[in-house]
C-alpha cells in the first residue's frame, strides 16, 4: 500500500467537505474492493474517507413503493432482511451469491455500485431491477449510472448515500460464478415490471448490459421458452482464463432462462 | 494403549485460536528490518540495465543488492539435494535456481533482479517501484508440450536443447509382445496441470547475524531445518556449526517447503549486510507465481488389453516440465517417484515408459504432496478407464480382474519395485460394498434417462512412501541420507522430551509422536513433549514430506524409547532386586511379573541421575537416541470412487460423494490420519477441477497470478467424505506402519477425471484435460455434439 491519510466522518456533510478538500480523495465502504486494490498497489489514495462512521447510511427499509438500501447495508443484512425477502427476493438471492461469508459481512451493494467491477453481481441487480442511485446531491437512473469498465458517472466528490428499487411484479437472480474468485463469469437479473420486462447482464461484458431481444420475448411471454432460439452473439464478450466469447455468450442464454424459472418459480 | 486412539490434536488449541507462532510472529529484541524485492514481468529477457541509485535515497531504506553484490561477495548457489541424474549416461544438465540474477538474463516470471532491505515493508516497496529494470524481452517457450520442437526459444542455449534428462524404464520385450497379441488397444494424451500448494501460510524468511558471537539464525518456513542449515553451507557458504535454523509453527507446506528459494538465502544476506535482522514474508502473488509448481506432464499413453479385459501391457511417453531452473529436489519426482509406481495395484506383465525433462521459461516445478505419483495414477488410470468403457466392460469389473491378488504379494512389478504388503482385491470388495457400487449403476442408469449427467469415477494404486531406506533412496538420485531420528530426553522427575527430526507443518506429530511415546514408556501422554524444527535442539533429521515421518522419525522414536526402557529396566530390577527380564511396565510403574513388587517410574528416572546406588558398569542420565534407517520404503494402497454429477448445460461439476479404502498400515490416530485423507482429497480434487499455474502461450505471462484467478476448492465444492481402512501392516517397521499424507492428492485427480468422462460418456466426450473447468467441459461437449 502506499502511504494515505485516514479519516472518519460522521455526517454526510462531514464526509463530502473532506472529499472535497483533498486532491486525490476516495470513500471507505466495506473495503472489499478498494483494500485489495490498494494492497496490490493499483489504487492509492492520498485521503481515505471511511463512510463506516456515518451510522444514517447503514438501514434497508420499505419507503411506500420502493425498497431503498443505504451506503452501508453489508451483502448480508440485504441477504437476510426480511423486507428484502419479502419485496425483491431476487435481490436477496443476489446478495446471498456474492463472494463468500467474510465478504458479504463487509461488502455494501453501494460500493460494489461505484466500483463498477465488470464481474459484479450489484450491477446487474441495480440495471436489472430498474433501481435509482441517490447520492448525495442527485437521484441516477440506473441506465445512467454505469459508464464503462470500473467507470461510473458519479462526479468527483459525490457521494452514493443509497439505492432505490421499485417492486417488481416478478424477479429471479441466476449467476454462473468463476470457481477463483467466485464473481460472475455470467450472471442475469430478470424483472417484470410495471414498466416492462428487464433483463440484465453482468460478468459477460466490460460492463453490465441489457438484452432488448429478451426483454421484448419475456414481454409476450414472461417464460423460460419464450427464450429458446434467441442467439448471443459472442461479440465484445470477455475472453479469460475462465470464459471465452462463445462459452460466456451460451451462459448468458442459459442465465437468463434460469433466472426467468427462479422468477416464476 | 494410545496408539490406535483418535486422541485430539494436542497443538489445535493454540492453532484454533488464533495463537500459533509462525515466522511472521516472532519477534526479537532488535527492530526487524524488512526486505522487498524487484522481479522480472518477463517470461524471458535480457537486462540491460539496472538503476538504483533513487532507491537507495528513498525514506527507510538500509540497502540496496543485486546480482552484482552477490558476486563481488563470492557467494554460491543451491544445488541439488536430488540431482539430475541421466539415466541414458548423458552428462547432467544442471542449471540450478539462482537466488539472484547473476547473469542478465532473467528466465521466468518472478525471477528476482534486486532487493531492497528498509525499516518497514511499505517503505521497502516503495523504493523497488523507483528501481529501473531495461529489459530486452526475448520469446519464451512456456507450453510443455512443445519444449522440444524444433524453434522452440532455449531456456539455456548453452546445452542446445531444452533437454534436461533422459529415461527408460520398464521390460520393452514384453510390452511389445503385449501389443502384438493385445485385443484391444486403448490410446490416449493424459498430461498432467501445472498447479502449486497454496499453503495457507505463505512462505517467509526472517534472518540474523549476532555479530558478538559470530553465529547466524535463520527462521523459515521449512519442513526439513537441516536441510535448510546445510543449503546455507553453499549459498551463503555459512558453517553448520555457525547456523541455527529454526522452523517455528508451519502453515502447510506440501513438499513445497523443502527447498532453498531465493528469499531465504536474501533475508540472511540482508541482515548480513545491515546488521539488523531482516524479515519477508511473501505476498500471495509473490507466492503463487515463486513457490514452486508441480505436476506439469505432457504425457502420451497406450494400453493393451487381452479380450477378457486383462492389461497386457502399456507404454509411455512423458515430457516432464522443470521450468526454467533445475530445482533441490525436481528429479526426485523423474527419477524417482513417477515411473516406480506405474503398475498402481494392478498385476501388469508389461510395462514401458520414456520421461524427459525439459526446460521452459516457467516458474520451477519440484515435488507437491503426491509427487509424480498423481500423474502416474492419472495416466494409468484414464487408459483403463477408457479401455473399459471402449470394451464395454464395466470399469470397476475390470480392475478387480487386474487387481494384484493377495498371493502373490510381495509382488515385483514390471519396473521392478516390489509392494511388501497390501490386498487390493480387498480394497475394491470394501469399496463395492462402502459406495453401494450396483446400486450407484441403477441410479447412473435412471439419472441418464432423465439427462441429469451422473458419472462414476473410480482408480486404485499403491503409493511409496517412507523415503528411506538411505541406500535405496540414494539409488534412486538423493544425496541425503533418508533416515530419521529421534531423542527421548527423561528428566529426573520422569517427565519426558522428547526431540525428532522430524518436522510438523500440519501433520500433529505433538499428538501421534508422544501416543507413540507414551504406550512404549509406559506413562501418562501428558508427560511427554515434543520438540521438533531447531537445528540447535534437534539432532541432524531429515525432515517431513514424502509421508516419510512416521515410518522413520516415529520409528525412531520407538528405537530411543525401547533403549530407554532397556536401561531404566536394568536399573529398576536393579532396586527392585530382580533381573530386568521380570520387569513389566504399566501405568507409570515397573512391576515384577506375578508379583505386587513394583516401582514407580519416576522413582527410578530419579535414581537415574541422583543415586549412587547403580547395577555395575551403568552410565548416569537417561537419556537415549536412536536414528533409524528403515528396511524398505512403504506401499500403502487405496482405491477411491466418486459420484460427479455434470450440468451439461453449463460444463460445471458437482462432486456428490467421495469414498476412499486405504491401506496404510498401523493407524496411529484414526483421525489425524481421516484429516490427511479429507485434505488431500481436497487438493486432488483442485487439481481435477480448477486449479491451474496458467501462462499465456504467446507472451509468456502469467495468469494465475492472484486467488481472484488460480482456484482452489472451497469447503462447499468438497462432500463429505466416507473413508474406510483396510489394514495389512508392513514387515518393514516394527509398528507395520506404512504412510498416509498423500492418498488424496494421488488418488482423487484420477478418480474425478473418470468420474467426469464416465458421465457424459454417453454424449461422446473421450478425454478431457485437467484442471476440468466449466470451460472446458462445455467445449468438450460442444466438440462431441459436432462430431469433431
Ligand atoms: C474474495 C472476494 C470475492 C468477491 N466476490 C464478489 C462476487 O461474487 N460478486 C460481487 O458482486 N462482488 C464480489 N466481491 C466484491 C464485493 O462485493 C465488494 O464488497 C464490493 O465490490 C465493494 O463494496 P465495498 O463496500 O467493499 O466497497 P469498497 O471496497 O469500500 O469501495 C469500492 C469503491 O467504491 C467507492 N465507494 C464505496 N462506497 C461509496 C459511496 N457510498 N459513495 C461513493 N463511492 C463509494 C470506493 O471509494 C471505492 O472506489 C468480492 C470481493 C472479494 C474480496
Amino acid at each position: 500500500m502506499y502511504a494515505f491519510n485516514y479519516h472518519r466522518p460522521s455526517s454526510i456533510a462531514e464526509a463530502v467537505k473532506l472529499l472535497k478538500a483533498s486532491s486525490d480523495g476516495r470513500c471507505l465502504a466495506g473495503g472489499m474492493s478498494l483494500i485489495p486494490t490498494m494492497k496490490h498497489r493499483l489504487a492509492s489514495a492520498a485521503d481515505l474517507i471511511d463512510l463506516n462512521g456515518i451510522r444514517e447510511l447503514a438501514f434497508i427499509r420499505r419507503e411506500g413503493d420502493a425498497l431503498v438500501i443505504g451506503a452501508l447495508a453489508r451483502h448480508v443484512e440485504i441477504a437476510d432482511s426480511a423486507d428484502v425477502k419479502k419485496s425483491i427476493p431476487a435481490l436477496a438471492a443476489l446478495a446471498a451469491s456474492v463472494g463468500d461469508p467474510q465478504v458479504r459481512n463487509r461488502g455494501t451493494f453501494c460500493g460494489s455500485l461505484c466500483f463498477a467491477d465488470p464481474a459484479a453481481d450489484c450491477p446487474a441487480g441495480l440495471v436489472g431491477l430498474n433501481g435509482t442511485v441517490i447520492t448525495d446531491k442527485r437521484r441516477i437512473a440506473a441506465d445512467k449510472f454505469f459508464n464503462g469498465l470500473y467507470e461510473t458517472t458519479l462526479e468527483k466528490g459525490e457521494i452514493v448515500t443509497g439505492v432505490s428499487f421499485p417492486i417488481p411484479e416478478k424477479a429471479g437472480w441466476a449467476k454462473f460464478a468463476n470457481l477463483a474468485s467466485r464473481f460472475a463469469i455470467a450472471a442475469v437479473m430478470v424483472a417484470k415490471t410495471g414498466g416492462g420486462v428487464r433483463v440484465a447482464v453482468t460478468g459477460a461484458k466490460a460492463s453490465v448490459f441489457r438484452v432488448p431481444e429478451m426483454e421484448a420475448a419475456l414481454a409476450k411471454n414472461f417464460s423460460a421458452a419464450a427464450l429458446d432460439g434467441i442467439k448471443i452473439s459472442p461479440d465484445g464478450m470477455n475472453n479469460d482464463l475462465h470464459g471465452d466469447p462463445d462459452y460466456r455468450a451460451h451462459l448468458v442464454s442459459v442465465m437468463a432462462k434460469r433466472a426467468v424459472q427462479a422468477a416464476t418459480a | 494403549m494410545y496408539v490406535g486412539q483418535p486422541i485430539r490434536r494436542r497443538e489445535d488449541f493454540r492453532f484454533l485460536t488464533g495463537r500459533g507462532t509462525f515466522v511472521d510472529d516472532v519477534q526479537l529484541t532488535q527492530p526487524i528490518l524488512h526486505a522487498a524485492f524487484v522481479r522480472s514481468p518477463h517470461a524471458h529477457a535480457r537486462i540491460k540495465a539496472i538503476r538504483t541509485d533513487a532507491a537507495r535515497k528513498m525514506p527507510g531504506v538500509h540497502t540496496v543488492l543485486t546480482g552484482a553484490d552477490w558476486l563481488k561477495a563470492g557467494y554460491g548457489e543451491a544445488e541439488g539435494v536430488w540431482p539430475v541424474n541421466d539415466r541414458s549416461g548423458k552428462p547432467a544438465r544442471t542449471v540450478n535456481r539462482p537466488f539472484i540474477c547473476v547473469d542478465n538474463m532473467v528466465r521466468c516470471v518472478g525471477e528476482i533482479v534486486a532487493m531492497v532491505v528498509a525499516d518497514d515493508r511499505h517503505q521497502a516497496l516503495d523504493a523497488c517501484e523507483a528501481i529501473e529494470v531495461d529489459y530486452e524481452a526475448l520469446p519464451a517457450n512456456v507450453v510443455t508440450a512443445k519444449a522440444l520442437d524444433k524453434g522452440t526459444p532455449l531456456v539455456h542455449p548453452k546445452f542446445g536443447t531444452n533437454e534436461v534428462l533422459e529415461s527408460y524404464h520398464g521390460n520393452p520385450e514384453v510390452v511389445e509382445a503385449g501389443f502384438k497379441k493385445a485385443h484391444h488397444i486403448t490410446k490416449l494424451e493424459v498430461p498432467t496441470n501445472r498447479v502449486t500448494a497454496s499453503p495457507i501460510e505463505p512462505r517467509a524468511y526472517m534472518g540474523h547475524y549476532d555479530v558478538m558471537n559470530d553465529r547466524y539464525t535463520v527462521w523459515t518456513t521449512a519442513q526439513a531445518p537441516h536441510i535448510v542449515r546445510q543449503y546455507f553451507t553453499k549459498s551463503l557458504r555459512i558453517d553448520e556449526h555457525k547456523l541455527r535454523v529454526i522452523a517455528p509453527d508451519v502453515g502447510g507446506g506440501f513438499g513445497m517447503k523443502l527447498y532453498h528459494y531465493p528469499e531465504e538465502p536474501l533475508a540472511l544476506w540482508g541482515a548480513i549486510v545491515t546488521e539488523h535482522p531482516v524479515k519477508w514474508t511473501g505476498t500471495r502473488s509473490e507466492c503463487l507465481m515463486g513457490d514452486t509448481h508441480a505436476r506439469d506432464h505432457y504425457t502420451v499413453g497406450e494400453m493393451a488389453f487381452d479380450k477378457d479385459g486383462k492389461i497386457l501391457a502399456m507404454r509411455f511417453k512423458t515430457l516432464a516440465a522443470f521450468g526454467a531452473y533445475e530445482s533441490q529436489w525436481q528429479a526426485s519426482i523423474t527419477n524417482a517417484y513417477h515411473f516406480t509406481m506405474l503398475s498402481l495395484a494392478y498385476d501388469i506383465p508389461g510395462i514401458f515408459t520414456e520421461v524427459k525433462g525439459v526446460y521452459t521459461n516457467c516458474t520451477p516445478v519440484d515435488a507437491y504432496r503426491g509427487a509424480g505419483r498423481p500423474e502416474t495414477v492419472y495416466q494409468v488410470e484414464r487408459l483403463i478407464e477408457n479401455g473399459a468403457k471402449e470394451m464395454g466392460m464395466d470399469p470397476f469389473v475390470l480392475r478387480e480382474k487386474n487387481a494384484i491378488r493377495p498371493e502373490k504379494i510381495p509382488y515385483t512389478t514390471a519396473i521392478g519395485i516390489t509392494y511388501d504388503s497390501g490386498d487390493p482385491p480387498e480394497l475394491f470388495r470394501k469399496m463395492r460394498v462402502l459406495a453401494k457400487y450396483d446400486a450407484l449403476r441403477e441410479e447412473q442408469k435412471k439419472l441418464h434417462a432423465q439427462g441429469i449427467c451422473m458419472g462414476i469415477g473410480i482408480c486404485g494404486f499403491f503409493d511409496m512412501a517412507g523415503a528411506g531406506p538411505v541406500k535405496m533412496m540414494n539409488d534412486l538420485g538423493a544425496k541425503i541420507g533418508c533416515y530419521d531420528v529421534a531423542s527421548v530426553r527423561v528428566h529426573p522427575s520422569g517427565k519426558v522430551t522428547v526431540f525428532a527430526g522430524s518436522h510438523s507443518h500440519g501433520q500433529a506429530h505433538a499428538t501421534t509422536w508422544t501416543q507413540i511415546a507414551a504406550d512404549r514408556l509406559g506413562i501418562d501422554i501428558e508427560e511427554i513433549d515434543l520438540v521438533e524444527g531447531d537445528t540447535d535442539r534437534v539432532p541432524f533429521g531429515i525432515g517431513t514430506w514424502g509421508s516419510r515421518s512416521l515410518s522413520t522419525a516415529g520409528m525412531a522414536v520407538v528405537a530411543a524409547c525401547d533403549r530407554v526402557i532397556e536401561k531404566a529396566k536394568k536399573l529398576a530390577a536393579h532396586m527392585l532386586e530382580c533381573a530386568p527380564s521380570d520387569l513389566v511396565i504399566e501405568n507409570g510403574q515397573f512391576i515384577v511379573k506375578g508379583t505386587d513388587k513394583k516401582i514407580a517410574f519416576a522413582e527410578v528416572t530419579n535414581a537415574a541421575y541422583h543415586s549412587g546406588d547403580r547395577p555395575k558398569g551403568l552410565e548416569i542420565g537417561l537419556e537415549e537416541t536412536a536414528f533409524y534407517d528403515p528396511t524398505d520404503c512403504t506401499y500403502p494402497s487405496a482405491v477411491h470412487l466418486c459420484v460427479v454429477i455434470v450440468d451439461p448445460e453449463t460444463g460445471r461439476v458437482t462432486l456428490r460423494d467421495y469414498f476412499a479404502v486405504d491401506d496404510v498400515g498401523r493407524v496411529i490416530n484414526p483421525m489425524v490420519f481421516e484429516g490427511q485423507v479429507h485434505g488431500g482429497c481436497a487438493q486432488g480434487i483442485g487439481q481435477a477441477l480448477m486449479e491451474e499455474c496458467a501462462y499465456d502461450p504467446s507472451s509468456g505471462q502469467y495468469l494465475s497470478g492472484t486467488f481472484m484467478d488460480y482456484a482452489i476448492p472451497h469447503s462447499t465444492d468438497i462432500p463429505s467424505f466416507g473413508i474406510e481402512s483396510h489394514t495389512t501392516l508392513t514387515p518393514s517397521n516394527p509398528l507395520g506402519a506404512k504412510g498416509g499424507g498423500e492418498s488424496g492428492t494421488i488418488g482423487a485427480p484420477a478418480c474425478i477425471a473418470n468420474g467426469v468422462i464416465d458421465a457424459i460418456w454417453h454424449l461422446g466426450v473421450r478425454q478431457i484435460s485437467q484442471p476440468m473447468t466449466p470451460k472446458k467441459i462445455w467445449h468438450a461437449l460442444q466438440s462431441a455434439k459436432a462430431g469433431r
